[in-house]
């Protein structure tokens, strides 16, 4: 079988076995507390409508109203710092979902948007990202120099190490300033930092949704735009050097049958012979 | 300044151009109708409040039971459906957060689940994506000979449409199915598709979360499951077909760049050959009967070899007998191959003619074309190696 079928065949089945092995993983995990937790809610809630003897409409009145107040206990979402910060969950596809256009023209406006916003941003990340790793790249050398190595090539297990260290610190860093600003324990800010910067954004955790943090704290809004922005290039950076060569990997195997095909290969055995190893 | 730094700054430009125009529209959209909402929403409370003589700190305590309640109401959200559903949203990125983990532990296999799953996940969708164009281009090509078409190879435009078509037609089809299923209007159940497929995952809508579906309806959940999966392929193989090059074309340039300085440093100890440099770097010309001639002065196969190199620049490699030398370890021991090379269906006039010069094609085109479309190629993990014909 053709080198490309077997390599993708591979992947989708790893990829199901991860899936299988994850959702294993975390029913063990969470179930068991999920299953707790939901019986002490429910014995509350039943307290509740008792003591206070809530029909059961006026029961599900109140459900319906404390949960479409949610996102407006955090504030005015949608002036214009909270459109940015929408924005910006929109074309990182980080969507936590804290706010999310109630309007049907903000939804269609939102997919027309992400169409163009979504690529735009993979290819600014990724084009920044390989500037920064070129710029490292170079410091690496110049370092080498002067600390008078004899070798002052700079490797690729360099490099990944340089990434890896960056991105690490990245998240140190965003988890110190939040679990500060926020008020979140330090690893609680690490997970939100991890799962921003990975652009799956949950919104278990969501940062400026403290009472009108969005419309009085300026400098620490404009901090948290330039995190998620600078975070994301350093991750992006880090991909950039580890994962984009497999992306195109399929691509390249194609071009190097098509070129082994045997018209093509007339000129190449004009002079020369390759051999592929 | 340099090209790639050029690209650099006008993508951060635009970035944040989008950004800012992007918030002025939907804050245009929205804050009206969100100060309005809030107002009413407020009335209401108060009314409940006074109906139910609540004080402030029982509607808190009440506010705190229905909104941790919520998620359950959805089912059991934690057992092997459910982390199944779960699971998916991590590795693709989706992320909807209508259940995240709530023990520490949970979170912590979380975030190294997904340190692995996302890279995987990936390469995983690119790939088959790719499997699918390369298909998807085959029986275009073989619709176009049935159809009796004059020009039977499939052009990039083919390719664009077939695959936009594709995209609609999954998100169209996932909008009837979820409207049906979920109770949904058909704009927003298709607004959930394209959030969904498009890994933003906002949350506000989520599939599964209806009369304890995860847990009742197998089939749905399959369906579910399987539209997700189907569905990001669907969109990877177009952002493979379209976006994909452009994610290495600061890379592409850094190597040309290179290469070029590389061909300009090796000028010391190959003396005999330093006449012919120059060749390569005015692109312009193509001095063929000059080099075919010079080739018959000198002897060896590497000579022959630097001939390649510096008539083509298209082609570059290196040859064992380089090894030492002054060409910097910046380049890659790598075979660039331009992308009008291997496309046997263009206007590859230039691709015809390996007799005359012995190169597959001419300086002119590979260096003007690279720029435009430019995929070279890389293949870090074979190196091609000379082996010599004399």
């Amino acid at each position: 079988m053709k080198k490309q079928n077997v390599r993708t065949l591979s992947l989708i089945l790893c990829m199901f076995s991860y899936l299988l092995v994850g959702a294993a993983v975390f029913d063990a995990l969470e179930s068991e507390s999920e299953s707790s937790r939901r019986r002490i809610l429910e014995q509350k809630r039943n307290e509740m409508k008792k003591k206070y003897r809530f029909s059961e409409d006026d029961y599900r009145e109140i459900e319906r109203v404390v949960l479409q107040a949610e996102p407006h206990r955090a504030g005015r979402q949608w002036k214009f710092a909270g459109s940015f910060y929408f924005a910006i969950t929109v074309i990182t596809t980080i969507g936590y979902g804290h706010a999310a256009p109630g309007t049907d023209a903000g939804k269609i406006f939102c997919m027309f948007y992400a169409v163009l916003g979504i690529p735009l941003t993979l290819v600014m990340f990724q084009s920044l990202g390989e500037r920064m790793n070129t710029f490292v790249r170079y410091l690496l050398h110049k370092l080498k120099q002067c600390l008078g190595f004899r070798r002052t090539e700079v490797s690729m297990e360099n490099m990944v190490l340089v990434g890896f260290l960056s991105c690490i610190g990245t998240l140190c860093v965003g988890a110190a300033a939040f679990s500060h600003f926020e008020g979140w324990t330090f690893f609680h800010s690490y997970y939100y930092c991890f799962i921003t910067l990975t652009t799956i954004g949950f919104g278990d955790f969501v940062a400026l949704q403290k009472k009108e943090d969005l419309q009085e704290k300026t400098p620490y809004v404009a901090f948290s735009f330039m995190y998620i922005l600078v975070g994301l290039t350093v991750i992006g950076a880090f991909l950039n050097l580890v994962v984009l060569r497999f992306l195109t990997m399929n691509t390249e195997d194609e071009r190097r049958d098509a070129q082994e095909r045997p018209n093509h290969t007339i000129c190449l055995s004009h002079t020369l012979e390759y051999e592929v190893f | 300044m340099k090209r790639q730094n050029a690209r650099t700054l006008a993508l951060i430009m635009s970035i944040l151009t989008y950004l800012v125009v992007g918030a002025a529209v939907f804050e245009t959209l929205e804050s009206k109708q969100e100060k309005s909402h809030k107002r009413k929403l407020d009335a209401r409370k108060y009314e409940l409040m006074r109906k139910y003589n609540l004080t402030k700190e029982n509607f808190e305590e009440l506010e705190h039971v229905v909104l941790q309640l919520n998620p359950h109401k959805a089912g059991l959200q934690w057992k092997f459906a459910g982390s199944f559903y779960f699971a998916i949203t991590v590795i693709t990125t989706i992320g909807y957060g209508h259940a995240a983990p709530s023990t520490d532990s949970g979170k912590v296999f979380c975030m190294f689940y997904a340190l692995l799953g996302i890279p995987l996940t990936l390469v995983m969708f690119q790939s088959l994506g790719e499997r699918i164009n390369t298909f998807v281009r085959y029986l275009l090509h073989q619709a176009k000979k049935c159809l009796g078409m004059r020009h039977t190879e499939v052009s990039m435009a083919n390719m664009v449409t077939v695959g936009f078509f594709s995209c609609m037609s999954t998100l169209c089809v996932g909008a009837v199915a979820f409207s049906h299923s979920e109770g949904w209007s058909f704009l927003n159940a298709f607004y959930y598709c394209f959030i969904t497929l498009t890994t933003i995952g906002f949350g506000d809508y989520v599939a599964l979360q209806k009369n304890e579906a995860l847990q009742n309806d197998p089939q749905y959940v399959a369906f579910c499951f399987v539209y997700i999966l189907t569905g990001l392929t669907v969109i990877g193989a177009f952002l493979n077909l379209v976006v994909l090059r452009f994610l290495t074309m600061n890379t592409e340039d850094e190597r040309r760049d290179a290469k070029e300085k590389a061909l300009l440093s090796v000028s010391k100890p190959r003396g005999e050959v330093a006449h012919l440099l120059p060749v390569s770097i005015s692109a312009s010309s193509t001095p063929v009967a000059d080099n075919t001639t010079k080739a018959k002065d000198f002897k060896g196969v590497y000579t022959e070899v630097l001939q390649f190199q510096t008539i083509c620049s298209c082609l570059w490699y290196r040859s064992e007998e380089k090894e030492q030398d002054s060409i910097p370890n910046m380049i890659p021991q790598e075979m660039t191959f331009s992308d009008a090379y291997l496309q046997q269906n263009n206007d590859c006039a230039h691709y015809m003619e390996p007799g005359s010069t012995g190169c597959v094609c001419s300086p002119r085109q590979c260096t003007s074309i690279s720029p435009i479309s430019g995929l070279h190629i890389f293949s870090p993990f074979r190196m091609f190696k000379r082996r010599s014909s004399v």
